[in-house]
């Protein structure tokens, strides 16, 4: 049997004022993963997060972590207990000291692991003594990690971890997170607008735009799924009627036709090859494609 | 580690208005001997009085009072600084919720904390509780050891009741501006909305001679006859736990 997902929403439904930010978002995170969530700014990426953490409530649908109902107070608590976070805003208290926010964070925390602390206190070489507020960004974020990696949860809950950050520190914060991911097999979910980042990291997907889950899915079965089949004529490419079920985009561009498929690689290649093309070729598709056309294949 | 949070928010607004109000006896009681030097050369005949109203009654209130060092601290210090400042220093210490928005106070943190926000909200206003019942008890009760000083006594018994008074009607001023606190993101609004409802409520009470919260709060039903102004303080303590109670409401719906 397969092993329930650590977060999982049906239709759910979030608005402010009127205004829907989740539009009956459905998606589900396996046990174990590292699930890149990816959406542009706005698409409703951290209001989902505040949805599954009890920070905002749903207007409709259901969000479960660890199979409890995340709007509800205690449960909430009890998801929290096993959840670790780090903040778009890496929001952290300003009045106290790097050695003072850790004991203060352990204490909420029967099962803090010191020792993790103690290890990313020097391999980040935080200064124990120096103000939160002191900090540079780079050191804050390491400084959530470290207080998100201690608590000895099973879920981390990452918003926009890398923003603003450097291109070395971004390295820094992604390797950090797969190694811990390695040694102590927390489930993550990774929430990003830097398709980078994700397509280094994550084994799973979702992606969201205007509220919605516009695909889900492991990234390699991603990958496998999508194909870019370009098609290059001796005269003015034609404007082809395609039925196949599996496109998903064509783009026509003097000789040269591009089709965009998702499944039925076979019978999409032999309605294009119907078209008596000088050459067709199959070629894989990046994370970044995938994105980009589900996204604008939306709007 | 709720508790301590709760501190960290409130130590300075508890500490300084504390240093404040112990200097502040302090000056009032090595001023008494001069006061009350001056007192026993002014004879103030109601008939005679050109100043009418609410100044033409203070005055009287005032030089009636002041006649003896009981009523000179009753007046001075319950009366006017402790119930000006009690007050202002109960909005200081409900204002600037747990929960509020500005940047430094990590409220993204807080609630990814396994803490539910009731827990939050009830350590924060036992805090602030707390620390106004310290702010009206301490220095009334340096009155008690202070007053050998100036070689008088005051009685416990008065400092306690009347420090608890104040501190029962400044309960619900400090639980307005927790309310308020928890309706907007800064700290500037429930202060000043608070500080302005004060300020018109004293006026009324003054111009229109009522027995309003700041008579309760200082207590006078006390001082002139020993007995305590019951449905005062239990209509202020009323209020105040109905605006706690709004404001747990207002929290526990919050969309951060």
């Amino acid at each position: 049997m397969a092993e329930a997902p650590v977060i999982e929403t049906t239709h759910l439904r979030k608005a402010y004022d009127g205004v829907e930010a989740l539009r009956g978002l459905t998606f589900a995170v396996p046990a174990g993963s590292i699930c890149g969530f990816l959406g542009r700014n706005g698409a409703g990426k951290t209001t989902t997060i505040k949805v599954l953490l009890g920070m905002a409530r749903r207007t409709g649908g259901t969000a479960r972590v660890f199979g409890l109902a995340a709007d509800d107070p205690h449960d909430s608590v009890r998801i929290r207990q096993r959840t670790g976070f780090v903040s778009e805003d890496k929001d952290l208290y300003d009045v106290m000291t790097v050695e003072q926010i850790i004991r203060f964070t352990a204490g909420f925390y029967p099962r803090w692991r010191k020792d993790l602390a103690s290890q990313y206190l020097r391999t980040f070489e935080l200064p124990a003594e120096r103000h939160v507020r002191e900090l540079s960004r780079g050191m804050r974020t390491r400084l959530a990690l470290l207080l998100a990696f201690s608590r000895g949860a099973e879920l981390l809950v990452l918003d926009e971890p890398t923003s603003g950050l450097d291109p070395a520190a971004t390295e820094e914060v992604l390797q950090a997170v797969v190694s811990h991911v390695a040694t102590e097999g927390v489930t993550v979910f990774l929430s990003s607008h830097h398709l980078p980042d994700i397509d280094q990291v994550a084994d799973h997907i979702v992606i969201i735009d205007r509220g919605r889950a516009v695909v889900t899915g492991g990234l390699e079965d991603l990958r496998d799924a999508y194909r870019r089949i370009q098609l290059v004529f001796d005269a003015e490419a034609p404007q082809p009627t395609l039925r196949a079920p599996g496109i998903v985009a064509t783009e026509r561009r003097g000789r040269v036709l591009t089709v965009l498929c998702r499944s039925g690689l076979e019978q999409v290649l032999a309605e294009l090859r119907a078209l008596d093309a000088a050459s067709v070729e199959v070629m894989p598709v990046t994370l970044k494609e995938i994105f980009l056309e589900s996204v604008n294949g939306e709007n | 580690m709720v508790w301590y949070k709760s501190w960290l928010d409130t130590r300075w607004r508890f500490l300084i208005p504390l240093g404040i109000l112990v200097v502040n006896i302090w000056g009032l009681i090595l001023e008494y001997p001069h006061v009350a030097g001056v007192l026993r050369t002014v004879q103030v005949q109601p008939d005679a009085l050109t100043v009418s109203g609410a100044l033409g009654r203070a005055i009287l209130e005032s030089v009636a009072a002041e006649r003896t060092y009981r009523g000179y601290i009753w007046y001075q210090w319950f009366r006017n600084n402790l119930s000006q400042l009690g007050t202002l220093f109960a909005i200081l210490l409900g204002s600037g919720s747990l929960l509020s928005g500005s940047t430094g106070t990590g409220t993204m943190f807080t609630l990814s904390l396994p803490a539910s926000r009731t827990s939050w909200l009830a350590a924060r206003a036992a805090v602030g509780l707390g620390e106004s019942i310290a702010l009206a008890v301490i220095p009334s009760v340096a009155i008690v050891v202070l007053s050998p000083l100036v070689g008088e006594r005051y009685a416990m018994t008065d400092a306690v009741v009347q420090a608890l008074c104040l501190f029962v009607v400044g309960a619900a001023f400090f639980s307005l501006a927790f309310l308020l606190s928890t309706m907007f993101n800064d700290t500037w609004r429930p202060m000043l909305i608070a500080g302005g409802i004060a300020i018109v409520v004293s006026v009324c009470e003054s111009q229109f001679a009522l027995n309003g919260p700041f008579r309760v709060m200082s207590a006078a039903t006390y001082f002139a006859a020993g007995s305590l102004p019951w449905i005062g303080l239990l209509l202020s303590a009323t209020a105040a736990a109905a605006l706690l109670y709004g404001a747990a409401r207002n929290v526990a719906r919050h969309d951060f």
